[in-house]
């Protein structure tokens, strides 16, 4: 990913290698301006990129290690309870304010 | 689909988000393998692939209403992705896209895109219709595009082939570029 000015087939190759890789990140970071057009206007490239995702699924996904279930199932619960909690704060803080009703003593005019 | 999962479907439909909350369990027991296999088609990283499922079944506990009508595990998954994965796989990458010299629009394309016919088969019915396209491939072409598969850089696969790295990046576009067109084909014909 080091070259500069790179062909379209490098491109993909690099984008899929990439994507195997887990560092698509580092592979946008690379690109140049040139790059970057050459890529938008490159229907070809869109085509082999869709496939690419397809290899990368059916090679290299059974061999992605699965975090565990448990773990992770607690990792969702903890964002549940969060985002509740988020829910009920922020329609306390509605509640509170909410308009109040005019209790205020008005102020009257002093008598002369 | 399972029995176990349409339960726990019909419990995410609760209005109680309590009860929804528990239903959640069963429901990722059930679908996180599939999905976090789905999502490494875009991430290609365990780390980023539960940091975005993390979210996407919080969302799913907070508004499950798109999956009402789901019938099916393939239907069950196109309809996560659609309604659920895709915008978090763009926020991702909106997040990296500030110092990048891509249009908003083509990163949205590249990492997260509208589904065409590959993004929507399952792992199984993928796997099938690419062995049936590499079967029809050249003996080098395939040899190129196994060994990629296989896990091995472009430098190695150019050893193994005994020709350049620039050889074999083109080796490997053209080969790809003919195996879409094989893809099309088959699913034409299906």
């Amino acid at each position: 990913m080091r070259d500069t000015n790179r062909e379209i087939q490098e491109l993909l190759a690099d984008y899929a290698e990439a994507l195997r890789d887990g560092s698509i990140p580092v592979f946008l970071k690379s690109l140049t301006k040139q790059e970057g057009q050459r890529m938008a206007s490159s229907r070809d490239f869109w085509d082999s990129a869709e496939v690419a995702r397809a290899l990368n699924s059916a090679g290299f996904a059974d061999k992605a290690v699965t975090p565990d279930v448990g773990l992770f199932i607690s990792r969702v619960d903890a964002k549940i309870a969060s985002r509740m909690k988020k829910a009920r704060s922020s329609s306390r803080t509605r509640h509170n304010a909410a308009p109040k009703s005019f209790t205020k003593p008005q102020r009257t005019e002093k008598a002369l | 689909m399972d029995k176990g999962l349409r339960k726990a479907l019909e419990g995410l439909m609760d209005p109680d988000i309590e009860r929804r909350r528990r239903a959640m369990e069963p429901f990722v027991r059930g679908t996180f393998e599939m999905f976090i296999r789905y999502l490494y088609r875009y991430l290609g990283n365990e780390v980023e692939c539960e940091d975005v499922l993390e979210d996407v079944y919080a969302d799913i506990w907070e508004n499950p209403q798109s999956l009402r009508n789901v019938a099916n595990e393939g239907m069950l998954l196109k309809t996560v992705y659609l309604y659920y994965m895709r915008k978090r796989l763009r926020e991702v990458y909106r997040r990296i896209n500030r110092r990048l010299y891509l249009s908003q629009d083509d990163l949205k394309n590249l990492m997260a895109p509208e589904s065409g016919i590959l993004d929507m088969m399952s792992l199984a019915e993928l796997k099938d219709v690419l062995n049936k396209a590499l079967g029809r491939l050249k003996a080098r072409e395939r040899r190129a595009i196994r060994l990629w598969m296989d896990g091995m850089s472009n430098r190695a696969i150019a050893n193994e082939l005994r020709t350049t790295v620039g050889a074999v990046k083109m080796l490997k576009f053209r080969t790809i570029l003919k195996l879409r067109k094989m893809l099309d084909d088959s699913c034409l014909q299906s």
